[in-house]
C-alpha cells in the first residue's frame, strides 16, 4: 500500500498548498479592509480612557500640599514654591493657595503607577493619554508640568532665581517683622519709661509737697 | 570586475543578431551606416548612433590632443567594421543589464508590498509615494557601506564570486526574448544554453561559500549546490520535452510555433493563434510538466519554500553570510534577475511567449497591409503581453513565498528525486507517445504546421 500513501501524500500537499494560497490571496485582495497597521506618528490609535500616560497638572487648582510627591513610591515629583496665593514671588505660577516655581516629574524614574492622582485634594494632577515622551539625553527626561515642556536649563535658572528671591523676601519680611517688633518694643519701652517718669514726677511732686 | 569579460562575450554572440529588423534598418539608414534593403543586425540601431556621434562631434582645438582625438574619431567612423559588435555590446549592457536592475528595484519593492498586504501590513510607505523609492534608498545605503573582506578569506575568490553569480544569471538573458524580435541574440541552442549556463551560478555560489572561510557558509554552499544541481534535472526534462514537441532549441522558434498555424508565407504571415496553441495545452501531460517546471524553477532560483541556501533566521543566512555592501547587493540582484529569468523561460516554453492567445490582437501589424504604426503598435502589444505574463508568474513566486513555510533539506530532496523526477519522466514519455500517435496535433485537434 506504499504507492497509495505516496499519492495521498502528494494529494494532501497539493490541497493544503491550494487552501493556503487561497487564504493569502484573499488577504492580498482585501488588504484595504484587513489592514492592521497605522502610520504611527501621523495617525494615532485609540487610547483607552483610563490610560496612564504622561502627567498633566491643572496649576490654578493646586494647593501645594505635597501629597502627590509624598505618596509617589519612587519620589520623582519635585515641587517648589510659596504658600499663599498672592505670595511674595513675582512671575511664579499661581495655584489656588500657592505660588509655584517648580513642579516637575522625572520620567527616567516614574513608573506610571498613577498613585499621585489619588490623594490630591482638588484632583488637579492626572495621567493623560500621551505616551510618546522621548529625548536624546537623560537630563531632558524631566517634564515641567507648569509649562508642559521639557524642564530646561532656563527653567532651572528661573527656579534658582525664585529660590534666592524667596529667601530674600523671607529675609526681608523677617527683618521687617523684627524691625516692627523692635519698634513696638521700643514704643512699649518708651511708654513704660514715660509712665515711670510720670509716676516719678508724681512722687516728686508729692515729696515736694 | 570580470563582468566586462562576459559582456565582451555578449558582443561576440551579438554578431549573429538577426532581429529588431525594420527599426534597425530605418535607424542605420538614417545615420548612413549601410544601404537600405539589407537585413540588418539587431545592434545596428546603436551602432548607427555611435557612428553618427563619432562623425559629427568635434573636440574643441583649445584642448590638448584635440587633433589626435579628432583624427581617431574620424578614422573610427570611416571604418565601419567594429560597429555591429559595439552595438551588440550596447544592447546587452543597455537593455539587458538596465532591465535587470530596474526589474530588481521594482521587484524588491513589490515583493515587500505583496508580503505586507498578505500579512495585513502596509509595507514601505515613507520614501516616495507609497514607498516607491525605498529600494533606491536601500541600494544607496548598500553602496556606501564598508566592503568587508574577512582576514582569513581567500581574497581573489571572495571578491569575484558575486560577479560570477551575477554574470551566470545575466548570461542566461542572452537568448531570452523580451518580445517579438527583441532579443540580444537568437542562439540556435538557446534553451540548451540557458540550462548549461545555469551551472555558472552554482560555481559562483560554491566560490563564495568556500572563499568566505566560514563553516556556516561552507555548509550552506553544500546545501545550495545539492539543491541547485538536483533541481536542474526536472528542469532539464521539461526542456527536453518542449524541445521534442516543438523541434527546435531556439526560443524565438518555440514561441513562434505557439502562435498557431502559419497559413501563407508568401506575402507576409497570417497567424491564427489562440490560447490552445500554447505548449501548455499541447497535450495532457504538458500542464503537469508546466507545474513541475515551475516548482523546480523555484528551487533553482533559491526562492521559498526552497530558500534553504539563505535561510536568514535559522541557518545563518547561507553562503553570503560574510558579504556586505555592494557585493551582497550583487547576490541580491542576481536572485531577483533569476526570478524574472525562470518566469520568462516558463512563459516562452509553456505560456506562448508574446502571443496573447487572442488572434485579432496577435495579428496586429503582421499582415501585408501593415503600416509602420500598426507594426509599432503590434510590437508594443507583444512586449506588453510577454512582460505581463512574466510578471504574473513572478507574482505567483512571491505569492508562494509568503504562503508556504520553508521546507527541510530532506523534504527538499524527497520532492526532487521522488516526486518531481518520476512525474516529469512520465510526462516526457507520455508526450513522446502523444506526438507519435497524434502526429503533432494539440489537444484540441488543431495541427501546428512547422515550416
Ligand atoms: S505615576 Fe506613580 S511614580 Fe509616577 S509620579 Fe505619580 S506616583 Fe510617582
Ligand atoms: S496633591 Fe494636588 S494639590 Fe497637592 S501638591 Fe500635588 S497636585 Fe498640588
Amino acid at each position: 500500500m506504499i504507492p497509495c500513501a505516496y499519492f495521498m501524500n502528494i494529494f494532501k500537499v497539493a490541497r493544503s498548498i491550494w487552501i493556503g494560497m487561497g487564504i493569502t490571496l484573499k488577504y492580498f485582495l482585501n488588504h484595504k479592509k484587513t489592514l492592521c497597521t497605522i502610520q504611527y506618528p501621523k495617525e494615532k490609535d485609540l487610547i483607552p480612557a483610563r490610560h496612564r500616560g504622561i502627567h498633566y497638572l491643572e496649576t490654578e487648582k493646586c494647593v501645594m500640599c505635597w501629597k502627590c510627591s509624598d505618596i509617589c513610591p519612587v519620589d520623582c515629583i519635585y515641587i517648589e514654591g510659596v504658600r499663599g496665593a498672592d505670595g511674595p514671588l513675582q512671575g511664579g505660577y499661581r495655584g489656588q493657595k500657592a505660588t509655584l516655581s517648580k513642579f516637575t516629574v522625572d520620567y527616567t524614574v516614574c513608573i506610571f503607577c498613577g498613585l499621585c492622582e489619588e490623594p490630591c485634594p482638588p484632583k488637579c494632577i492626572w495621567l493623560g493619554p500621551e505616551f510618546d515622551y522621548h529625548s536624546t539625553d537623560r537630563t531632558m527626561m524631566e517634564k515641567n508640568l507648569l509649562t508642559d515642556e521639557v524642564y530646561t536649563e532656563g527653567d532651572e535658572v528661573f527656579v534658582e532665581w525664585a529660590r534666592g528671591e524667596n529667601d530674600r523676601l523671607q529675609e526681608e519680611k523677617k527683618k521687617q517683622k523684627e524691625a516692627e517688633k523692635a519698634a513696638k518694643e521700643a514704643e512699649k519701652a518708651a511708654a513704660a519709661a514715660a509712665e515711670a517718669e510720670e509716676e516719678g514726677s508724681d512722687a516728686e511732686g508729692e515729696s515736694a509737697e | 570586475m570580470n563582468l566586462f569579460v562576459f559582456t565582451n562575450f555578449f558582443a561576440q554572440t551579438g554578431k549573429d543578431l538577426k532581429n529588431l529588423g525594420d527599426y534597425a534598418e530605418a535607424a542605420s539608414t538614417k545615420w548612413g551606416l549601410a544601404e537600405p534593403g539589407v537585413y540588418y543586425e539587431g545592434g545596428l540601431f546603436f551602432a548607427g548612433l555611435i557612428k553618427w556621434l563619432l562623425s559629427t562631434t568635434e573636440v574643441s582645438s583649445a584642448l590638448p590632443f584635440a587633433g589626435t582625438v579628432n583624427g581617431l574619431m574620424t578614422s573610427l567612423a570611416a571604418d565601419g567594421s567594429i560597429f555591429p559588435e559595439l552595438g551588440g555590446l550596447l544592447i546587452t549592457i543597455g537593455v539587458v543589464f538596465g532591465f535587470v536592475n530596474v526589474f530588481a528595484i521594482g521587484a524588491v519593492w513589490s515583493e515587500r508590498k505583496v508580503s505586507a498586504h498578505m500579512q495585513c501590513r502596509l509595507g514601505p510607505m515613507e520614501v516616495g509615494p507609497h514607498g516607491l523609492l525605498q529600494t533606491v534608498a536601500d541600494g544607496l545605503k548598500l553602496l556606501t557601506k564598508e566592503d568587508i573582506i574577512p582576514r582569513l578569506a581567500d581574497k581573489p575568490l571572495f571578491a569575484i564570486a558575486p560577479a560570477v553569480v551575477f554574470a551566470g544569471v545575466l548570461m542566461r538573458f542572452v537568448p531570452l526574448p523580451f518580445g517579438d524580435k527583441l532579443i540580444a541574440s537568437d542562439l540556435d541552442l538557446g534553451l540548451f544554453f540557458i540550462a548549461a549556463v545555469g551551472a555558472v551560478e552554482v560555481l559562483g555560489v560554491i566560490m563564495a561559500g568556500w572563499a568566505s572561510n566560514n563553516k556556516w557558509s561552507l555548509f550552506a554552499t553544500i546545501r545550495t549546490a545539492t539543491q541547485m544541481v538536483s533541481y536542474e534535472i526536472p528542469i532539464g526534462i521539461a526542456f527536453v520535452t518542449v524541445i521534442l514537441c516543438s523541434g527546435s532549441f531556439s526560443l524565438m522558434e518555440i514561441v513562434n510555433q505557439q502562435g498557431g498555424s502559419l497559413l501563407s508565407a508568401d506575402d507576409g504571415y497570417t497567424y491564427q493563434g489562440w490560447v490552445w496553441h500554447w505548449n501548455l495545452f499541447r497535450n495532457p501531460f504538458m500542464p503537469i510538466l508546466g507545474i513541475v517546471y515551475f516548482i523546480a524553477s523555484l528551487a533553482e532560483c533559491k526562492r521559498a519554500p526552497f530558500d534553504l541556501p539563505e535561510a536568514e533566521s535559522e541557518l545563518v543566512s547561507g553562503f553570503h553570510t560574510e558579504y556586505s555592501g555592494m557585493r551582497f547587493a550583487l547576490f541580491f540582484l542576481a536572485e531577483y534577475a533569476a526570478m524574472y529569468l525562470v518566469a520568462a523561460v516558463a512563459v516562452v516554453i509553456f505560456l506562448g511567449g508574446w502571443w496573447s492567445g487572442i488572434y485579432p490582437l496577435d495579428a496586429l501589424g503582421t499582415g501585408p497591409d501593415a503600416t509602420i504604426y500598426t507594426k509599432t503598435l503590434g510590437l508594443l502589444v507583444k512586449v506588453g503581453v510577454f512582460l505581463s505574463k512574466a510578471f504574473a508568474l513572478v507574482f505567483v513566486q512571491m505569492w508562494i513565498r509568503w504562503t508556504l513555510p520553508r521546507i527541510r533539506l530532506d523534504q527538499m530532496m524527497y520532492v526532487c528525486w521522488k516526486v518531481l523526477l518520476p512525474i516529469s519522466l512520465l510526462c516526457f514519455v507520455g508526450s513522446c507517445l502523444w506526438e507519435l500517435v497524434s502526429g503533432g496535433a494539440s489537444v484540441f485537434g488543431f495541427g501546428i504546421v512547422v515550416e
